[in-house]
């Protein structure tokens, strides 16, 4: 079949501009994206600049937007994002690029990784044989450990869209690797570090990172994981603390959340008199809205919400 | 059509006027809501999972002595069960334990057998929208709507849009035209709201709800609608902070799914709770008044 591939061309030397440009081609439907594009660039245009080493979705080299959606060329066929006969090429947006799909690992991502010491440092002397680790946990970080490093999760991740900085679920599913190994022996500072500011709490767990992996590593749920952690060492700011600490207490109390205090426990409760002000103007909108939830000390228990208690009481005493 | 109705908290705390218009609404379509009232909070991703999978298992195990399915009118409650349930009825293990450890206490177990569908679920795929459409009195002729799904409703995808079910992924175009709008377009349909950040990194939060509402006032939207009400807690309650986060004027009126459904079957905005919003919704009820005389 003939396709037009559309190409966008990114010249660092051309003042930001990058032009798209179309190539035509005869290929199978089936053939990978990848192929179409080194056919391109053997047979009609040796300056097209990407990436792609293994040709089996092994290596993550070349992550690239493909008819408008993040895939990796190795994997994805002409037919699965042509329309018409068009199929248009872009490179990912996360990351700055170098030229045409490729980018520049350097920029941000190396920097992000090194940021979360991605190494496991055991506790000294080392033991005399080996370390044993239990099966399940073997199977769990095999499962991390296949990354491929394409970064197509830090491609669809809703918080970069917003703040470059945040540290992405590429480097924070590399944190997980670490973090569940019970090998190392700087977990809890590791914690601690990865509940600052760009870190685990900055993630708004849309499951973005989730759907866009191609490996099915699930990195939402690794930072999910962190954060359960690092909520039992009692990591991350006296927002984040607040927040999640009133929403259990009240479930704990009455089976379901009390809104009320759950915005005064946010901004840190009581004593950061100073925030609870910043909150008057939203609470007495709400007010003449009908919309206020009843203040707490009028928040009803749910029937059976002994039996909830029960549960907390429970988990809390198997560990 | 009976369910088992879970209303999750914020219906009934911080978005009062969602609840009752959804009663209403499902009275008028006379789809029968028995309320679960003796039930946990689903935990809404704040709970670590070896509690809240409990509490949501227990939810189920009633919902499944009642032999229904069970229907919710939040996004993130569905997603938390979806997610659940998943989990419990894939690893008869942890199922098992759960039972055990936690249900059989009370006299309960859950076998893994119940459904949760959210409303504008058994709207689309139990009660069928040509049936709705039968119904409608008053449609929305000339309001566009620009639908805002939020995360839960659409990721993760195998669970929440499994293979055959691919309308979910249009479900809330395919109801606005059903009740006779018209629908705006916006590229953040399907992002983060802003919502589950704003204790973390307000900046953020507000950002991303100004994205979006000010997406839907620029592509010429006269309202959202949201199935989340969590959604709508940042994007009608956080509104102004992300209009001057992004120094525009946004204004943009957000509506529960619900309610939008209960003016096409002819409730007034005063009955659908329409003045119990903090971003004034006057324009849209003008609106549909204007098409209306």
């Amino acid at each position: 079949m003939e396709f037009n591939v559309k190409v966008r061309r990114h010249d660092p030397s051309a003042n930001g501009k990058s032009p798209t440009q179309t190539y035509t081609i005869d290929i199978e439907e089936d053939a990978t994206v990848l192929d179409a594009l080194m056919r391109i660039r053997e047979e009609q245009d040796g300056t097209l600049a990407f990436r792609g080493s293994c040709r089996s979705g092994f290596c993550g080299d070349c992550s690239m937007r493909l008819g408008g959606k993040n895939k990796i060329a190795c994997r994805t066929t002409m037919a699965q994002v042509v329309k018409g006969d068009e199929v248009t090429v872009d490179p990912i947006r996360m990351i700055k690029v170098a030229k045409d799909m490729m980018f520049d690992v350097e920029d941000m991502v190396y920097a992000k990784y090194e940021a979360v010491e991605p190494w496991v440092e055991p506790a000294q002397p080392l033991p005399e044989r080996e370390h044993k680790v239990s099966n399940e946990v073997v199977k769990d970080l095999r499962k991390v450990m296949s990354c491929t490093m394409c970064w197509l999760c830090d491609e669809g991740c809703t918080t970069m869209l917003v703040d470059r900085k945040f540290l992405g679920p590429a480097a924070l599913t590399k944190a997980y690797r670490v973090v569940a190994d019970p090998r190392d022996s700087r977990t809890n500072e590791r914690l601690h570090n990865l509940s600052d500011a760009k870190g685990v709490w900055d993630c708004c767990h849309c499951f973005e990172a989730t759907e866009h992996c191609p490996k099915g590593i699930d990195p939402t749920e690794r930072i999910f994981a962190i954060r359960d952690k690092a909520m039992k060492i009692g990591a991350g700011n006296y927002r984040v603390k607040g927040h999640y600490k009133s929403f259990m207490a009240s479930v704990k109390k009455a089976g379901w959340v009390d809104e009320t205090r759950l915005a005064i426990d946010t901004e840190g409760g009581f004593t950061h008199f100073l925030a609870q002000i910043k909150q008057i103007p939203l609470g007495l909108k709400a007010l003449k809205r009908g919309k206020m939830p009843r203040p707490y000390f009028l928040h009803p228990k749910r029937p059976g919400a002994d039996k909830i208690r029960n549960i907390f009481r429970k988990v809390e005493a198997q560990k | 059509m009976a369910y088992a109705f879970y209303p999750g908290c914020v219906s009934k705390g911080g978005c009062p006027e969602l609840y009752p218009a959804a009663v209403k609404v499902c009275a008028k379509l006379n789809i029968e809501l028995a309320e679960l009232t003796d039930v946990g909070c689903s935990g809404a991703g704040c709970l670590p999972q070896e509690v809240s999978d409990p509490i949501n298992a227990r939810t189920l195990a009633k919902v499944e002595q009642m032999g229904m399915t069970m229907m919710t009118i939040c996004s993130t409650c569905q997603g938390v069960f979806t997610q659940a349930n998943h989990r419990l009825k894939t690893n008869p293990e942890y199922l098992e334990q759960i039972n055990r450890d936690h249900l059989a206490a009370e006299g309960l177990q859950y076998n893994g057998t119940v459904d949760v569908k959210h409303f504008v679920w058994v709207l689309d795929e139990e009660y069928g929208l040509d049936n709705l459409k039968e119904l409608i009195v008053q449609p929305l002729t000339g309001l566009q709507i620009a639908p805002f799904y939020g995360c839960y409703l659409r990721r993760p995808p195998e669970l929440m849009v499994p293979k055959g079910w691919e309308r979910r992924k249009t479900v809330l175009e395919t109801t606005i035209e059903t009740l006779g709008g018209e629908v705006t377009k916006i590229s953040g349909k399907g992002k983060c709201c802003g919502f589950p950040i704003f204790s973390a990194n307000e900046e953020n939060a507000l950002e991303m709800c100004g994205t979006h509402t000010l997406e839907a006032r620029e592509k010429g939207a006269d309202c959202m609608v949201t199935p989340c009400p969590l959604c709508h807690l940042e994007l009608d309650g956080k509104q102004s902070d992300a209009a001057r986060h992004k120094q525009a004027k946004i204004d943009m009126p957000v509506l529960h799914l619900p309610q939008l459904v209960g003016l096409a079957l002819g409730f007034s905005p005063k009955e659908m709770n329409l003045h119990r919003h903090i971003v004034s919704t006057d324009d849209v009820v003008k609106k549909l008044e204007s098409v209306r005389t």
